[in-house]
């Protein structure tokens, strides 16, 4: 008997695209399911056509597919409590058994499933609660329920934080109480959708392997969707691919990294030793300009020594003596959240060179966040001084992007500030354009997923034209591509004057894009190096390649080779973030990440198309 | 400063067990107890003090009160609680003669009015009531939790107590999202600079994203209620963390006994005293003991924790 067999399954939701918004029943699924009506399923609005799979008991399956392919469709079908509310035909079984009569009993002991938001999906407001809930929902005997939970508790690991609030757990332990939650019912199919989107890469790493351990230890049959699946496909044993509303089993290697090997030498392909590109160049910002290209560090001289490795960044990554010039500066910080609380930021010096992104990376409780907000004033430091001299034009991309939207559809949302910021309509097109917003201008912004909700707080931000720009994890639940129009739009900005202060874990991001690498450790800085330098005299904090690595590098060369893009890139004729675009840039609203074939090749064929 | 909600969440719980912040001194005592044995305590030594307006066994309360609040909280928290408490004391004794009239043993003349020292007494009284009141409530909730109460109600009401832990998930939630939600918008200058965001405007734009964001969340618990046998059966069951054993027995036995004794000798001592026209008697002293034993109980059972440990060490 087949854990999951899903014969000929088809859905669609009710009318097409926006519309399926309105179910509340589907919420969750409808700006995965709405996007994809409106962006390429298309034709009558049929999601899913004629799907067929059957999974084996204790199979560990990573299911890919774009964003709005109808990943969470699928996986809300098997799961009768969630199933979204639609035109339906053929039948999934789990265990021989139709869903559709499967009882809310039967359900929650046959199948478990895990949301993306570790937030959301925490009911109660202590730990020990939290994981009986489904226990009592049940009406499970007080001890058999203190039986089951004690297993699930030593298993994970929750026992030092059983009599915890949940509130005070990390992202990445709310989202492990959240799975032991569903376990404690002991089902046999456990189906997760984006589980690791919106936690840093180690708790990520933390949380897979639990899953690892229950589909090996447990034979539990997992199922996990994802569209960023480098990091699952190490531990599941199948794959299968969601596109055009059909299913197809893809091969495990294709989804993994092509080069097994941590990026050995850093970024400079010619030579991985610091020095090897001649000394780091001091900016000298007192005479310059912010945003205007400084010759003596620019791409002319540095490219030519590693042009191998496709990095068009100028060694503008300058060591600020005693802070002068700076656009942000940092002096002795002391922070802690409340007088029992322990330090944060202890002693904190650094400063930010203007037009530069400059990355601040560091373990969980380093105080990165901690940094952004006393950059951004909304947080004041017990002892120490910040110079911020661009706060009144600054901008900050809070940890949930939640916080800034107040409009009912992304297009109002957009514009809400375009009163005030006086930005064009055709900045604003140009905006959703490359970052594939404009197939979801008509939804609500809550209707989005995280990746989405992130990308459309980035662009909003982005269009009033700050001149400081603070993000904190931007790159979190974002898949290759978008990561690269991410990138792009950074690298755009800091061309255009501003400067950008990236809080992230995500290292292959900072290693292509960021100009200057601030490690905090400790509530300090350990080191502020020139990215390069950085990763490549780090042993342990290495980028790991990617796909978006790869893509990155790619539309960088395909850029190149163009006619010169990354020149006009650098000048001056970028003055504006929203217009006259650089080179590679995606406008597909969701290039299949997994098919790098054929992304670089239309980016490429943009920049060709859009450049002068 | 406030605690800084979801940052501190993210970053700073890492350093420490998150849960594991400090408890009051004592409270650990209170962990060997029954909760529903110690809530009844409480609950029972509240309303002897509500009840029983007589000098001594309001004085009694109180001390037993402010020697609680001075063991667990320390001398200084306490003190600064008795520098409010002293003058509302004191409130109490010189407004109550202006409304009573009665009274035998004339202190002074205030116009027409005569004051008299039985109803300063009364007054007085009334005033410890209150305090003493006060500082046991201010007590119980040291060391009875949030959770423990919620174990005892849980049992009784299991669907009231699981509204009961949403709810104190979902407010401190909310406060700490119409937070992030302020500092956002402000940490925004490149737009607010523009936009007259303060105000009432701001604050209607405040609500309006933590409406549209709770909404938007409370669909996705839903969901995640519903996927973990959300209405499965029609009788929950509760989660048991205390059991009750034969120690709870025996500590209830020994409240319900001094408390009962407490509460007859009260009421008889409440029948004979009256404060007008003349304050009577306070009668024998052993008619005081057990209620005194009775309030101390909490006291008794921190010191014999400590002085186990005295021995070990």
């Amino acid at each position: 008997m087949k854990a999951v067999a899903v014969s000929d399954f088809c859905f669609s939701y009710p009318g097409a695209g926006g519309v399926a918004a309105a179910v509340a029943d589907a919420a969750a699924a409808a700006g995965d399911g709405g996007a994809a009506a409106c962006g390429h399923a298309g034709a009558g609005g049929v999601l899913l056509d004629g799907v067929s799979f059957a999974l084996e008991q204790g199979s560990f399956t990573v299911l890919v597919g774009d964003t709005g392919s109808g990943k969470t469709t699928l996986l809300r079908s098997v799961k009768p409590e969630l199933a979204p509310v639609g035109k339906r035909s053929g039948t999934i079984e789990v265990w021989g058994r139709d869903t559709t009569a499967l009882g809310v009993r039967e359900s929650a002991e046959a199948v478990g499933y895990v949301f993306s938001s570790p937030e959301n999906q925490i009911v109660c407001d202590l730990v020990f609660h939290e994981l009986a809930f489904g226990l009592e929902n049940l009406g499970v005997a007080p001890d058999e329920m203190r039986r089951r939970v004690a297993e699930v508790a030593h298993f994970f690991g929750i026992e030092p934080w059983m009599h915890a609030p949940t509130a005070s757990l990390s992202g990445g332990q709310k989202q492990m109480v959240a799975l032991a939650g569903v376990l404690v019912m002991q089902p046999r199919v456990l189906l997760l959708d984006e589980p690791t989107a919106q936690l840093d890469p180690v708790a990520e790493r933390n949380f897979l392997h639990a899953l690892f351990r229950i589909n090996r230890e447990l034979g539990i049959t997992v199922v996990v969707a994802t569209h960023a699946p480098e990091a699952v496909a190490a531990y599941a044993t199948g794959a299968l691919c969601l596109a055009q509303g059909h299913v197809e089993p893809v091969e495990l290697g294709s989804l993994a990294p092509a080069d097994g090997l941590p990026d050995a030498g850093g970024l400079s392909g010619a030579g991985g030793l610091p020095g090897a590109d001649g000394p780091p160049v001091a900016v000298p910002q007192a005479t310059t300009a912010p945003g205007a290209a400084d010759p003596a560090c620019g791409r002319g001289d540095g490219r030519s020594s590693r042009d191998g490795a496709g990095d068009p960044r100028p060694r503008r990554a300058g060591r600020l003596r005693d802070g002068v010039g700076a656009a942000v500066s940092f002096r002795d910080l002391f922070f802690r959240y409340a007088q029992d609380a322990p330090w944060v930021l202890r002693g904190l010096d650094l400063d930010v060179a203007p037009g530069t992104i400059h990355a601040i990376i560091g373990g969980n409780g380093s105080g990165k966040s901690t940094l952004l907000q006393v950059a951004a004033g909304i947080l004041k430091p017990q002892r120490g001084k910040v110079a911020n001299g661009l706060s009144s034009a600054q901008a900050l991309l809070p940890q949930d992007p939640l916080s800034l939207f107040v409009c009912d559809t992304v297009g109002d949302e957009l514009r809400e500030w375009q009163k005030c910021c006086g930005y064009s309509e055709d900045e604003l097109e140009d905006m959703t354009g490359r970052l594939g917003l404009g197939a979801l201008a008509g939804q609500h912004p809550c209707d989005l997923s995280g990746g989405q909700q992130q990308k459309l707080a980035l662009a909003k931000l982005a269009l009033t034209r700050p001149a400081l720009l603070l993000l904190d994890e931007p790159t979190k639940g974002l898949d290759a591509a978008l990561k690269c129009a991410i990138g792009a739009l950074l690298v755009e900005l800091r061309e255009a004057g501003a400067t950008v202060i990236l809080a992230t874990h995500d290292l292959s991001f900072v290693s292509q894009v960021s100009d200057t690498a601030t490690m905090v450790f400790d509530g300090q800085r350990a080191c502020t190096e020139p990215t390069a330098d950085f990763f490549s005299r780090n042993l342990f904090y290495r980028p790991q390649p990617d796909g978006f690595r790869h893509l990155w590098q790619r539309q960088q060369a395909a850029g190149k080779n163009g006619d010169g893009a990354a020149g006009a890139m650098a000048g001056p004729a970028a003055s504006t973030p929203a217009s006259g675009g650089p080179a590679a840039v995606v406008d597909d609203p969701a290039p299949t990440p997994d098919d790098p074939a054929a992304t670089p090749a239309a980016a490429g064929k943009r920049a060709d198309g859009g450049l002068p | 400063m406030r605690p800084g909600g979801a940052v501190q969440q993210s970053d700073g719980q890492q350093a420490g067990r998150p849960g594991d912040g400090r408890r009051p001194r004592g409270a650990h005592a209170f962990d060997l107890v029954h909760p529903a044995v110690v809530l009844g305590c409480f609950a029972a030594i509240l309303a002897l003090t509500m009840l029983a307006i007589h000098p001594v066994f309001l004085a009694l309360s109180f001390s037993a009160a402010f020697s609680f609040s001075l063991y667990a909280r320390g001398w200084r928290p306490s003190l600064r609680t008795l520098a409010w408490q002293a003058p509302l004391v004191l409130l109490c004794a010189l407004v109550n003669p202006l409304f009573s009239g009665a009274g035998s043993t004339e202190l002074f003349r205030i116009a027409s009015r005569t004051v008299f020292v039985e109803g300063v007494a009364f007054g007085a009284c009334m005033g410890l009531m209150l305090a003493a009141a006060l500082l046991w409530f201010s007590n119980a909730a040291l060391v009875l939790t949030s959770d423990k109460v919620l174990g005892v109600l849980g049992g009784l009401l299991p669907t009231v107590g699981l509204m009961v832990s949403m709810t104190m998930r979902l407010v401190p939630q909310l406060v700490e999202r119409g937070r992030l939600i302020e500092s956002a918008l402000k940490a925004a200058s490149s737009a607010r600079a523009h936009t007259g965001v303060e105000g009432v405007a701001g604050r209607v734009r405040q609500v309006s994203v933590l409406m549209g964001w709770s909404l938007e969340d409370s669909l996705e618990t839903a969901d995640a209620m519903r996927a973990r046998a959300w209405g499965a059966t029609r009788r929950r069951t509760t989660y048991v963390r205390h059991r009750f054993r034969r120690f709870d027995c025996a500590a209830a036995a020994v409240c319900l006994a001094l408390g009962a004794a407490s509460a007859v000798l009260a009421w008889v001592a409440c029948v004979h005293y009256r404060f007008y026209p003349v304050m009577g008697s306070l009668g024998p002293w052993w008619g005081y003991l057990p209620f005194a034993l009775f309030v101390s109980l909490p006291l008794l059972l921190c010191l014999v924790d400590d002085a186990r440990w005295k021995k070990v060490c």
